[in-house]
């Protein structure tokens, strides 16, 4: 499930000590290359929870499937607002589904 | 909430029947009882102050509320007013709400009647769900330390300082070299009176010679700037004077015995030497100084001190002769100090443009008798004292001078801009000479005479006169020019397009300021910005002497070119503006930015964005803003990318559930609705002049007020188009101008990359669009909101509408 | 971020903290153990270790689409040991654990739903219930909504330190030891109690799509938990219990996700190729659709053996709404399924969901594999409690369990630390510990040795291959265990030449040698049960009948004078009344 990163967008979070997406995932997958963008050390460990996704401040990735499992040229986009996601779906039919939910409730 | 769940009263006010010509009120009441968490609602009839007071208290009081959302229009006067009088009651400042929905849109005619009603009602619910979330708050008050720091002892260092030590403050007066003055000293007369400036040096020691409150650091530079307004920690460096102030009586004696003679001239040219020979500026300049000598430019303070590097070893004259035995001559290290300070004053000045970079042009440093302005105010100083100094014609003709303006400046390769003394600087400078050198010719190079506002009355008095000639052109001196001694200049002049032939004795090129390298050495160790010219910068053209940093002040040339009367002037602005930071304490309004740590994963955004440097990490890692250089913009609310950061009284949170409202639309499915954030210092402005003006303001607008356009967050904008908001308009400062220096920038591209989120998914990128809107545009504002609706009409509704 | 690699073990800085009660593991039950020891003593110093980042760590990266626990109006704990005792063919499980868990159950989900978890509700504000006790959430959240109540309680929370050891003193546990994946430090953390809760153990068998590019970790479970809390007690000599009660479910084909609740909830019966309602024609007797969960695991894998596959959740009968609304489901959870299903262009009211087993995992929450613990959490160590997945002994957890067993945890340490004085430390203990850690990263660049990788990949086809992995349609024998176990010290054996190039890669080297030492315990268990109690999760090929003799526990233990895996039972008692196989 590799992450694909967009390096015209990815800044490399300014180059902090570790970008969003690194600090977040859960299997100190992603990190900085030496252009400083972000990149999947092995993408085959990911486990796509999309914690990397949804955290992106610019977009710059994107969770794709792995070829064993699905054809070319689907996407699932997550948006995060302050307590809802949404996510929209297209399918390799270019067929576009949408969702919308609230993450957290006062 | 839960175990205390918000009781909120709902006061309508509407004098003049504005709302009522819109909507029935009277339905709106009933729909408004039914609003969870609304307790008590009133239409009032009766408008004068009373009533709305008793309207208020009476639920307050009977505990039937706990706070009250006014809907209706209020003059900030009747805000405040009632606001404090309902505090005496017990209600909080804070747990007042002010809606006023006269400030939306309602369309005209064509809008239906439900429509409109649909719309009062969500807007007054969007109002409670912001009133359910509003907290007690309370002014805090912070300690200030009452002292200032004056970086830079010239005029407007001096100036500063006196204004401060009058209104009772300790001020310590930072100044690199032994005395102060700083150019003003240098200088021989100012314009337009032709008055001394040690005179205007004199005028500001007055105060400041025998007050206990100044403390001067000469051979003084800071190292260090730490800490905030009203806190400040400056560290500096001075060098040894050799001297014990405190015993120098400033007899002299040890000037008398000492061997060694420094060229005064020294102080001015701070640039390559200039070519020594017999008629070299090293010999014009005759004045020199022992190695022990009396500060300089001016002798204040007025102790001794010792240029230890130039004496002869073994030498100790000095030491002999002292009376009081002040001197000690022996190795000694550099004083460093802490000075707390509330406030710290940069009045740094500025440094001549280095005239040897105009080699090539106008010979300086190639050619004996070419000189810059600042010595030639040092040649007529020294003229005026001395009579052993005078200006001789090569040859047996009158003494002719030339004046090169704009030597080095309005130029791209050397200084871009217009140092707009210099104009004025010449015209002085050849009435002195002429009242110095009777018969002495003059002649004045120039592209335009700048004399600005009075001065041309000098300008015109010297046109009129025979014996100075003014050329519009400039030479281009070479080495071949000096025959026998005099410069032999060919010009072409524009106007008449003929050449003109001079010969000159002495050439004066009119350089420019630049940034002094003491202000921009100041720059790099506290990270005050500086603008495209290196000046310190204010960023705001109302309050110039404010600097990005609060309690940090800028005056006179520090900010950029200007003449000693606005520099005295500016200096005085600062003085005043200092003083807020040097009252015993400050008080910070409470609506100040909150990190929650629990949800804060230090990525630093914040830290790195703040306009104005506000926040440090504290032990463990988390970013803290200091309250006092806060300036309460939200910048940093806008661009947490976790939404960790609220502002009190304008959280996150609220601004959700304000957002949440708009999900059932108040127009058909078709009609587009738009949610449009305003920043409050233009484009809200703009927008409520378009209702006042009676502008046709589409109704499918929603006005949110921020305080910066920066302060919107993505997930705001996420939250609205995924509730099915059909466009997002984020407003702000148009042309660079944000009020808040970069607030619109970072929102705009924060922004954007949301949009290009939204074309991967399939939705339009303009559903959310960014635009700088100026205070007056509020026809613009209309059309480009009917702009706006058009093409979110074409494009259909919000895939995510329900 | 590259982070220079410590040259030798002495440039390698160390860290002490010292805390009152220290949580292993910021998951379900590590935050609320950390939550409860805060309301109970606000002063108290609680410390979490975490080997990711708190708010997206663990299982719960991606969220949850519900709680699979969470007792209705007029049914009562006892009710919730009896459905749970009959979901795992009459037991045996440990009843008191259960019933302590229940009782505290629906506390716990309201507490997250107070915290801000959206639990679905119906128009008259029931919680909406997908099954018969679980519950639809909207949990995208849950784990930052868990992480920074710990956080706002004031736990104090040490991200990306892996735990590597226990820190003893004696037969006591005083704390853990671990290191910095980021920053490359030894960390030694003295607790009065330590409560281990790392979840489960992933990875031990091979998944079954893991043969190519991508997808190595296409596994139901997080692959980022090995069974670390596990192999510490292990190599302190704890006991377990239930460890060949591997966790099996029906589950998506391929892409290793969520169905069996979902399928139960949406009634979307389990179909072969011919269409016929497996449960319903095969397993009748066992309870139909009502058959406990290692039926419904089992049952589309002995479809597919006898060549009836493929098979499929039956979801042609669902009506635009219901795709839309498991499909959300699945958004909170495993967000990736609604790629997979976009990636194949498939309507799921056309092509059916086809279903298929999981590789075994060793999941405390859901089976009764885990620890071996006393009614207030305690292990068998001294001062360590467990909690959550890496507790044993009571299964059907899931997230309302773990976060009641993680309250029960700390009230247990709580108590044993009252009063407790701290011994010194073992520095010798430690100095090996730190030896052994940084081990793999000093070899040299010449060294020739063997990569995590590598030898994680030889781990997971044995286990697969001989301990009953889903290649082999879950089915082991005598021989092919004892086959593994012989490859399995090998494996252990050639630990020393494991290789590191960086900090990630040693926590991949000790996240093998910790799968190591689970899956030994694995199969001694799986060896010891000579019987198929339940069938999938248990299957002997040479034992295939359930026999009375093995109605009770099997448990292990390391002897740490022999270096030995022991194994032993422990009787089975039943305190709940009532017919063991039925609800």
């Amino acid at each position: 499930m590799p992450p694909r990163v967009n390096p015209e967008k990815c800044d490399g979070c300014n180059a902090q000590e570790e970008p969003l997406c690194e600090q977040v995932c859960p299997g100190d997958l992603m990190t900085l290359n030496e252009s400083g963008k972000a990149v999947c050390r092995e993408n085959s460990d990911c486990w796509d929870c999309m914690s990397c996704t949804k955290i992106c401040p610019v977009g710059a990735i994107e969770t794709r499937m792995p070829y064993q499992l699905g054809y070319h040229g689907a996407k699932l986009i997550p948006m995060v607002g302050t307590n809802t996601i949404t996510w929209t779906s297209i399918d390799i039919n270019k067929k576009v589904e949408r969702f919308r939910f609230k993450t957290r409730i006062d | 909430m839960g175990l205390n769940p918000p009781k909120i009263g709902l006061i309508v006010s509407d004098p003049g029947d504005i709302l009522s010509g819109i909507i029935d009120l009277q339905a709106l009441k009933k729909k408004c009882e039914k609003i969870r968490g609304v307790e008590h609602c009133v239409l009032l009839t009766d408008f004068k102050s009373e009533s709305f007071l008793i309207a208020a208290q009476k639920p307050l009081a009977e505990k039937q509320i706990d706070r009250l959302i006014w809907i209706g229009r209020f003059t900030v006067k009747q805000k405040c007013t009632l606001e404090k009088k309902l505090e005496k009651s017990g209600l909080n400042p804070y747990l007042n709400e002010w809606s006023d929905l006269t400030s939306q849109s309602f369309g005209k005619q064509e809008a239906s009647e439900e429509a409109r009603f649909k719309k009062a009602l969500t807007l007054i619910k969007m109002a409670v769900a912001r009133a359910k979330l509003l907290e007690p708050l309370e002014t805090e008050e912070v300690p200030n330390s009452e002292s200032a720091v004056v970086i830079g002892a010239g005029i407007s260092g001096l100036h500063a300082a006196s204004a401060l030590i009058e209104r009772g403050k300790q001020v310590h007066l930072v100044e690199k070299e032994s005395g102060v003055g700083g150019k003003v000293g240098l200088l021989s007369r100012f314009f337009p009176l032709q008055c001394n400036p040690q005179c205007g040096i004199e005028y500001a020691l007055k105060s400041l010679r025998t007050s206990e409150k100044l403390t001067v650091h000469t051979l003084s530079k800071p190292t260090s700037v730490e800490g905030t307004a009203g806190n400040f920690s400056v560290s500096i460096n001075t060098r040894p004077h050799y001297v014990d102030s405190n015993l120098c009586n400033g007899c002299g004696k040890c000037a008398d015995v000492c061997p060694i003679e420094i060229p005064l001239w020294e102080n001015v040219i701070q640039d390559e030497p200039p070519f020594q020979n017999e008629m070299g500026i090293g010999t014009m300049l005759k004045e020199t100084q022992k190695a022990i000598h009396l500060p300089t430019p001016y002798p204040f303070p007025e102790t001794y001190l010792i240029e230890r590097d130039k004496c002869p070893a073994d030498c100790k004259k000095c030491l002999e002769v002292c009376p009081v035995e002040a001197i000690n001559l022996d190795e000694q290290i550099d004083l460093k100090q802490n000075l707390d300070a509330g406030a710290l004053l940069v009045t740094s000045g500025w440094d001549a443009y280095p005239l040897s970079k105009l080699r090539d042009y106008y010979g300086y440093g190639l050619l004996p008798n070419i000189i810059g302005n600042l010595e030639m105010e040092q040649l007529l100083l020294q003229m005026t004292k001395r009579s052993d100094i005078q200006l001789q014609a090569i040859d047996s003709g009158p003494l002719a001078v030339g004046f090169v303006q704009c030597a080095g400046s309005r130029n791209k390769d050397h200084l871009s801009y217009c140092s707009s003394v210099c104009c004025s600087a010449t015209i002085k400078q050849i009435k002195q000479l002429k009242s110095l050198h009777p018969g002495a010719k003059c002649t004045v190079f120039y592209q335009d005479m700048r004399c600005f506002g009075f001065d041309e009355d000098l300008y015109q008095e010297l046109k009129s006169e025979s014996d100075v000639l003014f050329v519009r052109g400039f030479p281009r001196v070479n080495e071949s020019d000096l025959i026998d001694g005099k410069m032999n200049l060919t010009v072409e002049d524009t106007f008449s397009g003929l050449p003109v032939n001079t010969e000159i004795d002495l050439l004066v090129l009119a350089g420019g300021m630049q940034p002094s390298s003491g202000g921009l050495e100041f720059a790099e160790l506290s990270g005050l910005p500086l603008n495209k010219h290196r000046f310190f910068t204010g960023h705001y053209q109302c309050y110039p002497e404010e600097s990005q940093r609060t309690g940090i002040l800028t005056a006179g040339c520090a900010r950029g070119p200007m003449n000693v009367s606005q520099s005295i002037e500016s200096s005085g602005k600062a003085a005043i503006k200092a003083l807020n930071f040097l009252e015993s304490t400050t008080s910070i309004a409470p609506t100040y930015p909150v990190v929650n740590e629990a949800k804060c994963d230090q990525c630093k955004r914040c830290i790195e964005d703040c306009p104005y440097d506000c926040y440090r990490q504290n032990e463990k890692g988390f970013p803290v803003p200091d309250l006092k250089k806060c300036r309460q913009c939200g910048n940093c609310m806008g661009v947490c990318p976790v939404s960790a950061i609220s502002m009190n009284h304008f959280t996150i949170k609220q601004l959700a559930n304000q957002i949440e409202i708009l999900e059932n639309s108040f127009l058909r499915h078709e009609e587009p609705t738009v949610l449009a954030f305003l920043c409050e210092n233009d484009a809200y402005v703009a927008a409520c002049s378009a209702i006042d003006q009676g502008l046709d303001v589409p109704i499918n607008v929603i006005q949110i007020k921020v305080p910066c356009a920066g302060a919107v967050n993505n997930a705001l904008i996420a939250d609205a188009l995924s509730l099915g908001i059909d466009g997002v308009l984020i407003a702000g400062c148009k042309d660079e101008q944000c009020h808040y220096v970069r607030g619109f920038d970072l929102v705009q591209k924060r922004s954007g990359d949301l949009g290009d989120k939204l074309g991967t998914m399939m939705i339009e990128p303009e559903r959310v669009r960014s635009e700088g809107i100026e205070i007056h545009e509020s026809d613009r504002y209309v059309s480009l909101l009917n702009e706006y609706i058009e093409k979110l009409t074409k494009l259909g509704p919000n895939p995510f509408k329900i | 971020m590259t982070l220079k690699i410590p040259e030798n073990l002495e440039n390698i800085s160390t860290e002490i903290i010292e805390t009152d009660l220290l949580i292993i593991g910021g998951g379900n039950a590590g935050c609320f153990s950390a939550i409860e020891a805060k309301k109970l003593n606000p002063d108290l110093k609680v410390t979490i270790m975490e080997k990711a980042h708190i708010s997206r760590s663990g299982a719960c990266s991606a969220g949850m689409d519900a709680i699979n626990t969470y007792i209705p109006e007029g049914k009562t704990p006892e009710d919730l040991v009896r459905w749970c005792r009959s979901q795992v063919g009459g037991g045996p499980l440990r009843e008191d654990l259960v019933l302590s868990c229940a009782e505290e159950l629906n506390e716990s989900v309201d507490d997250l739903e107070q915290w801000g978890l959206p639990i679905l509700r119906d128009d008259d504000d029931n919680p909406r219930y997908r099954g018969k006790w679980d519950i639809s959430i909207h949990g995208e959240a849950l784990k930052p909504i868990m992480a920074e109540k710990a956080i706002e309680v004031g736990a104090e929370v040490y991200n990306r330190i892996v735990g590597s050891a226990l820190l003893m003193s004696g037969d006591q546990c005083i704390g853990a030891m671990g290191f910095g994946v980021r920053n490359g430090k030894f960390y030694i953390f003295k607790a009065k109690a330590t409560i281990v809760a790392t979840g489960g153990a992933c990875g031990l068998y091979k998944s079954y799509t893991s043969d190519s590019t991508d997808s190595h970790h296409q596994t139901w479970m997080c692959p980022f938990n090995v069974g670390t809390g596990y192999a510490m007690g292990i190599k302190a000599g704890a006991e377990f219990t239930s460890m060949e009660q591997r966790w099996v479910a029906t589950r998506s084909k391929d892409f290793c996700g969520p169905i069996d609740t979902i399928s139960v909830g949406y009634k979307s019966n389990i179909i072969n190729a011919k269409g016929e309602k497996i449960l319903e024609e095969r397993y009748a007797h066992l309870g139909g659709d009502q058959a406990p969960r290692y039926i419904r695991a089992n049952a589309p894998m002995e479809e597919w053996l006898e060549g009836r596959g493929p098979t499929y959740a039956d979801t042609t009968h669902l009506s635009d709404e219901e795709v839309k609304d498991l499909k959300v489901d699945y958004l909170n959870e495993r967000p990736s399924y609604v790629l997979f299903l976009a990636a194949r262009g498939q309507d799921i009211t056309k092509e059916p969901i086809e279903i298929y087993g999981s590789d075994p995992y060793i999941v405390g929450g859901h089976t009764g594999s885990g620890y071996w613990v006393e009614m207030d959490r305690m292990t068998t160590i001294k001062g360590l409690f467990a909690a959550g997945e890496t507790a044993g002994g009571n299964p059907n957890k899931f997230v309302g369990g773990c976060a009641a067993e993680g309250k029960l945890a700390t009230r247990g340490a709580m108590k044993y630390m009252d009063a407790l004085e701290l011994p010194e430390t073992d520095m010798e203990q430690v100095e090996l510990e730190k030896k052994r850690i940084f081990e793999p990263l000093f070899k040299g660049t010449d060294f020739d040795g063997v990569k995590p990788r590598e030898m994680e990949e030889r781990l997971q086809r044995l286990m697969d291959e001989y301990a009953g992995g889903s290649s082999q349609f879950y089915r082991t024998n005598e021989e092919r265990l004892n086959y593994c176990l012989k490859h399995l010290k090998k494996l252990k054996n050639d630990v020393q030449y494991l290789q590191a190039g960086n900090l990630h890669d040693l926590m991949l080297a000790h996240e093998v040698i910790d799968r190591l030492d689970v899956a030994e315990i694995v199969c001694h268990h799986l060896s010891h049960r000579k019987e198929t109690r339940w069938q999938g999760w248990q299957t002997r090929s040479d034992y295939p009948e359930t026999n009375p003799e093995f109605d009770c526990f099997v448990e292990s233990r390391l002897n740490t004078e022999t270096n030995e895996i022991e194994t032993f039972t422990r009787p089975y008692e039943q305190i709940i009344q009532g017919d063991r196989y039925k609800e």
